[in-house]
């Protein structure tokens, strides 16, 4: 049964220097090639509105090609290739990417060798930046400091999004957690050219990096890519501190929160009190997908299906801080009679009321999701960061083969351990 | 049974097509090594069609706005309960979209695909529909439509239709509004399903590590309509010269403007190959003028007028064809003015034909990469089969496609009079 998992995984890692970790991922089936380089940073007030500017300014231009427009004009002749950069935030960690996706030169009709082209564009955009007087050009600063503040500010546009991330916030007030990947208006207005180049310098020399290499290519490309991260200047490289996950809630806190909307919000977050690399975590996961993982799960068939209350309704983990929260939208008149049909979901699965339909579907739900996850080399990369992010060793196989040893008294343990933390809702003026 | 393949030996990719004699194609593009096996079951029907005269009768059957969706939310439901439960239990996930144009329902799974492709093809040729079902799908559509009404990029795009067409149903919301769905019913969701849902109306589509024979074998026997049917007739509203209004907007609880704009096509030559170059070309332009390389889209950021989320698109279809570009800007009426301004200069200056065959180039090699996903073959086949043209014709269209040929539709589309803006304002 295990044989599809077992065949494809070829994720190695090849070389670890100067805290640099270099992972190839071998897949012949796309007709792409890519490349992701991720630094990793403790998520901090004083770090995370920096660490996001540093990105969209390096992207701006580099000492050859001064401006975006130059960069996206090589992409062009390079047959289409993608660039660019990212933040995101997996738990209290805040991580910065770089990548770059391009066609095997197979397909470019052309003795093209898009490999090195592609490492070198993204080497250039880290370490050659277009530089004024010993920092960044202070326009491009300017600039891409007004489009952070928009990105902050505009939070709100989404809001099934805003809702989720409202009630993560509220939640872990006075924790790290609560920081937006993107920082703060009030921390971004204090950052100036000199001050974001000496956080530039920080990042590239202190920040531990980790560096997949994905697609089908010969050895020597390999080579030739560690022998170029072996010319970065690197100094000490920074200890991250790990997330605090355990956590005894007092009171459960309510937010009510309104603005002019059609439709209400609910979100409901809660401590799972599990870290990634104990046992009980793979019991939690499963857990979850019974009360709110896809179609087969409670909060689907009963608040969507059973009451009609929602159009959506799911609850998700996030892994690396140990939440889980459950959100849905709904009239707002009915916010108490969708919170109560919701709590009775996990209520049921405390008690062992889990039927085997939803037994078995969200072990099948558990087990589509990961083969399917080597379809795209993005999500493959996406789950060996974050094995390495929540300092556990599982490959594809060896993680389904623990959610397979969960027992139906696993899940109401780790339901039993869940605690309800923070009820947010979104509603009309 | 007969099959027909196609190799396109430049891609790599090979497509294996069925025909059954009820006039249903079906197709399957194999994956090699891919883990997840993605099957689609489209009609051709979507939200336009709300106006028509069924095979074998002679009046005109109106029906209510948002009736094509709320079918493909009903169909799921089965004598013996929801059809996704029986996905659910051996590990698919089922899913179905409506579109405009189509309603199409898929399935993905890594595992038991017959079985699940069995499903599929049953559910959907085997609609059961009660009055009770129906009136509780409408708490939870209500809830979808809801959740559209404060999603600021959807109201700027439905807003800018509605400034482009004052009669066209494209300008209606597919979902409908909870006044129109209140008259949904199960006489008029099947008097729908038995116009539509006629085999030779639907395409079958396979994307994945799949035998294509057996694959092919199975549509064979589960299609249980010979029948040729008449031509459903379609009754659309006279084309509309011009643009219905230049300028529409709403308030909405949004940080900043929010914005979508570009030009209607009249009259476009929207069947097979020919629709795929016209679309292309006019795609090739959009990128040409403001894309990411354009002098134009640098300046307006760095002027602070646009910022990254700003893109371009260009659709085109049975009955209607526009271009649209927006994102972010405190001053949207300011980008259209500078938006104005640069193709007035191309229109004196002619355009760059260097960057068209950069950009040419780089689409190819987009296109490519989106050959990556069986989800992302299956989004762009199913709408170009139902215009008359293969997926993989966009591939060698690329090369059909000259300078002259993007002039000549430049001057044809950018044309200020069929220009619209649509702003989402802050409350």
């Amino acid at each position: 049964m295990m044989s599809n998992l077992n065949s494809e995984e070829k994720v190695a890692i090849i070389d670890s220097f100067n805290g640099i970790e270099v992972y190839r991922v071998y897949a012949d089936k796309f007709k792409t090639n890519s490349i992701n380089i991720f630094f990793q940073d403790e998520l901090s007030k004083e770090n995370a509105a920096k660490n996001a500017l540093v990105p969209a300014v390096l992207r701006r231009g580099t000492s050859r090609r001064k401006s975006s427009r130059e960069i996206a004009f090589y992409l062009e002749e390079l047959y289409g290739s993608a660039f660019d950069c990212a933040v995101s935030k997996k738990g209290e960690y805040q991580i910065i990417q770089f990548y770059a996706d391009y066609v095997s030169d197979k397909y470019t009709g052309n003795n093209t060798n898009l490999f090195k082209d592609c490492l070198e564009l993204l080497f250039e955009i880290i370490t050659e930046p277009l530089l004024e007087n010993g920092a960044f050009k202070k326009d491009y600063l300017e600039q891409e400091k007004d489009n952070l503040k928009k990105i902050i500010e505009g939070r709100m546009n989404d809001k099934v999004q805003y809702a989720v991330e409202r009630c993560f916030e509220e939640m872990c007030k006075g924790e790290p957690f609560e920081i937006y990947e993107y920082g703060s208006i009030e921390d971004l207005n204090k950052i100036d050219a000199g001050s974001l180049y000496d956080h530039y310098k920080y990042i590239l020399e202190s920040l531990p990096m980790k560096v997949f290499i994905s697609g089908d290519m010969e050895d020597a490309k390999i080579e030739y890519a560690i022998k170029m991260l072996k010319t970065l200047k690197r100094g000490n490289i920074k200890d991250l501190a790990s997330p605090q996950i355990i956590k005894n809630v007092a009171d459960t806190r309510t937010v009510t929160e309104k603005l002019d909307v059609s439709q209400g919000k609910l979100s409901i977050g809660f401590r799972t009190n599990t870290t990634p690399s104990e046992k009980d975590y793979y019991s939690l996961v499963v857990c979850n997908s019974i009360l709110g993982g896809g179609i087969h799960s409670k909060l689907f068939q009963n608040v969507r299906e059973k009451e009609s209350l929602a159009y959506y309704a799911f609850s998700r983990l996030e892994k690396f801080k140990g939440l889980m929260l459950i959100s849905c939208g709904i009239e707002t008149a009915n916010k108490d009679k969708a919170f109560d049909v919701i709590m009775k979901q996990i209520e049921e699965i405390r008690q062992g009321n889990i039927s085997d339909y939803e037994y078995d579907s969200s072990f099948k739900s558990i087990k589509t999701g990961l083969e399917s996850l080597k379809d795209s080399q993005l999500s493959i990369v996406d789950f060996y960061l974050s094995q390495k992010i929540s300092n556990t060793t599982d490959t594809l196989k060896t993680l389904y083969e623990k959610f397979e040893a969960v027992t139906r008294d696993d899940i109401v343990a780790a339901a039993k351990k869940v605690k309800l933390d923070t009820v947010y809702f979104l509603t009309s003026k | 049974m007969e099959i027909k393949t196609i190799e396109y030996s430049k891609i790599n990719e090979k497509l294996y097509i069925y025909e059954h004699e009820s006039g249903l194609k079906a197709f399957v593009i194999p994956k090699k090594g891919y883990s997840k096996k993605y099957a689609s079951f489209g009609a051709h029907y979507g939200s336009i069609n709300n106006k028509f005269i069924a095979p074998y009768e002679k009046d005109v059957t109106a029906v209510p706005d948002g009736i094509a969706h709320f079918l493909e939310h009903k169909l799921f439901e089965q004598k013996d309960g929801s059809v996704m439960d029986k996905f659910s239990v051996i590990g698919a996930n089922p899913n179905a979209y409506t579109s405009f144009t189509q309603t199409v329902y898929l399935f993905s799974c890594t595992d038991k695909f017959s079985e699940n492709f069995n499903l599929l093809l049953d559910y959907v040729q085997n609609p059961y529909i009660t009055e009770e079902s129906v009136e509780k799908e409408k708490g939870i559509i209500g809830q979808e439509i809801r959740m559209y009404e404060d999603d600021p990029n959807w109201r700027a795009f439905f807003n800018l239709l509605r400034a482009f067409y004052k009669n066209n149903p494209v300008s209606i919301d597919i979902a409908g509004t909870v006044e129109s769905i209140s008259k949904i019913n199960r006489d008029n969701l099947l008097k729908c399903y038995n116009t539509f849902y006629h085999p030779s109306n639907m395409v079958i589509l396979v994307v994945g590590d799949v035998d294509p024979e057996s694959t092919l074998k199975m549509v064979e026997s589960s299609i249980k309509t010979t029948e040729h049917k008449p031509q459903i007739q379609r009754i659309f509203p006279q084309d509309e010269s011009g643009i219905n209004k230049s300028y529409v907007e709403q308030n909405l609880s949004v940080s900043i403007p929010i914005f979508q704009m570009g030009f209607k096509d009249e009259n476009p030559n929207t069947n097979g190959v020919e629709g795929l170059k016209q679309e292309i070309a006019t795609k090739l332009l959009l990128d040409m003028i403001m894309g990411r390389s354009s002098s134009l889209y640098n300046e307006l950021y760095e002027s602070g007028l646009i910022n990254s989320s700003f893109d371009s698109d260009y659709t085109i279809e049975e009955n209607y064809a526009f271009s649209m570009f927006g994102g972010e800007s405190s001053e949207p009426l300011k980008v259209r003015d500078k938006i104005m301004e640069e193709i007035n200069a191309i229109k004196a200056n002619g355009l760059d034909e260097k960057s068209f065959t950069r950009i040419k180039n780089a689409t190819k090699g987009r296109f490519i990469k989106q050959l990556n996903s069986v989800e992302r073959i299956s989004h762009l086949f199913i709408p170009a089969y139902f215009r008359g043209a293969l997926m993989f014709d966009y591939f060698d269209v690329y090369d059909k496609i000259t300078f002259e040929y993007v002039n000549e539709v430049f001057s044809k589309h950018f044309r200020e009079e069929n220009l619209a803006l649509s702003v989402v304002k802050p409350v």
